[in-house]
């Protein structure tokens, strides 16, 4: 692998990943946008947090994986109940890792 | 600048950092391992700060794949990033000026959009507390990844810590403090399906997140039929 191709990717992938993120932002708050696309827009962060989550825990390495060995099925019940309990990121985050961390090294 | 919303936004971060730990101190170890240099290594966290897209450039550099895959594959990946700015637009009109919004959105990625998202719901947003999530979150990454890429394989098994679990964490929990309507258990529920069952029908999808772009405009399409 050449100098040259390693930084043509970083310069190649720091433009494509700063686009997308900057233009919405930078173009359309001059704009008011109409009710109904608003509403739709409300919709993204639970579908991503949705995906993201299902991805996450049934999905761990990139290829689904619904087993009882799956570690990940196992910590995300303790970690959603606190979540709903407490309201707390911290505590939710807690509970997730120290019964990661318990499965690991004793499952 | 407001002090406090600098500092809330720092606050915020800190789980956000946790979870980028472990990933940012491997992608130092595989970025170092494929023959990128420590300053190419931390330099492409600075200027890339897409953990998904990082992990398939090292995935694809190692299969031997030309740079422009590795665009190509990345601009897919960062496609979702666009639903994300303009999904913040509506908050940001009129309370952060849209060059310095424009110019902290740099730092928008799955999870600082998360944890923003839940706060604007009932803050108004701010550039302090912008600039406080972003730029940490960001720095986290950047330097999580130096020092995987200066530790290199010293590193023992994080995921023997329970680090693993930090960001799915960190979702489960936003997702609960996203739900306030009917309807947005109804959009997380289709978008899960939705994402898996794209997943396991076209498994490349997996690899570049194309799955959650598309069950994430199906879904908060179908979340419109609702009426509440």
């Amino acid at each position: 692998m050449t100098e040259s191709y390693i930084w043509f990717m970083i310069i190649g992938v720091s433009i494509v990943s700063i686009l997308p993120r900057i233009l919405p932002v930078a173009l359309f708050t001059r704009f008011e946008f109409p009710e109904p696309l608003k509403r739709w827009l409300s919709f993204i962060a639970p579908a991503v947090l949705g995906s993201l989550t299902a991805l996450s825990v049934l999905a761990p390495d990139g290829f689904i994986y619904p087993s009882i060995h799956n570690r990940y099925i196992w910590a995300f019940i303790p970690t959603l109940l606190t979540a709903i309990k407490t309201r707390s990121l911290f505590y939710s985050l807690l509970v997730g890792i120290v019964t990661m961390a318990l499965l690991y090294n004793f499952f | 600048m407001q002090k406090q919303e600098l500092k809330q936004g720092i606050h915020d971060s800190i789980p956000i950092i946790l979870g980028y730990l472990p990933l940012g101190l491997a992608f130092g170890v595989l970025a170092n391992e494929i023959g990128m240099s420590i300053v190419q290594a931390t330099l492409m966290s600075f200027l890339c700060f897409t953990g998904a897209g990082q992990y398939i450039a090292i995935g694809i550099m190692q299969a031997g794949g030309a740079v422009f895959t590795i665009i190509t594959a990345n601009f897919l990946v960062n496609l979702r990033y666009l639903l994300f700015s303009a999904s913040m637009v509506p908050y940001l009109k009129g309370r952060v000026p849209t060059a310095l919004g424009s110019l902290l959105s740099y730092g928008l990625t799955d999870e600082t959009y998360a944890v923003a998202m839940s706060r604007y719901q009932k803050y108004p947003p701010t550039a302090s507390y912008m600039a406080g999530l972003n730029l940490s979150s960001h720095m986290g990454w950047v330097l999580s990844t130096l020092l995987g890429a200066l530790l290199g394989s010293y590193l023992g098994n994080t995921e023997r810590l329970g680090l693993g679990f930090a960001l799915p964490a960190m979702y489960i929990c936003l997702l609960v403090f996203m739900i306030k309507r009917k309807s947005d258990v109804f959009v997380a529920l289709s978008a899960a399906v939705l994402c898996l069952t794209i997943g396991c029908l076209a498994p490349a999808t997996m690899g570049n997140l194309f799955n959650v772009i598309i069950a994430t405009v199906v879904a908060a399409s179908l979340g419109m039929l609702f009426n509440d």
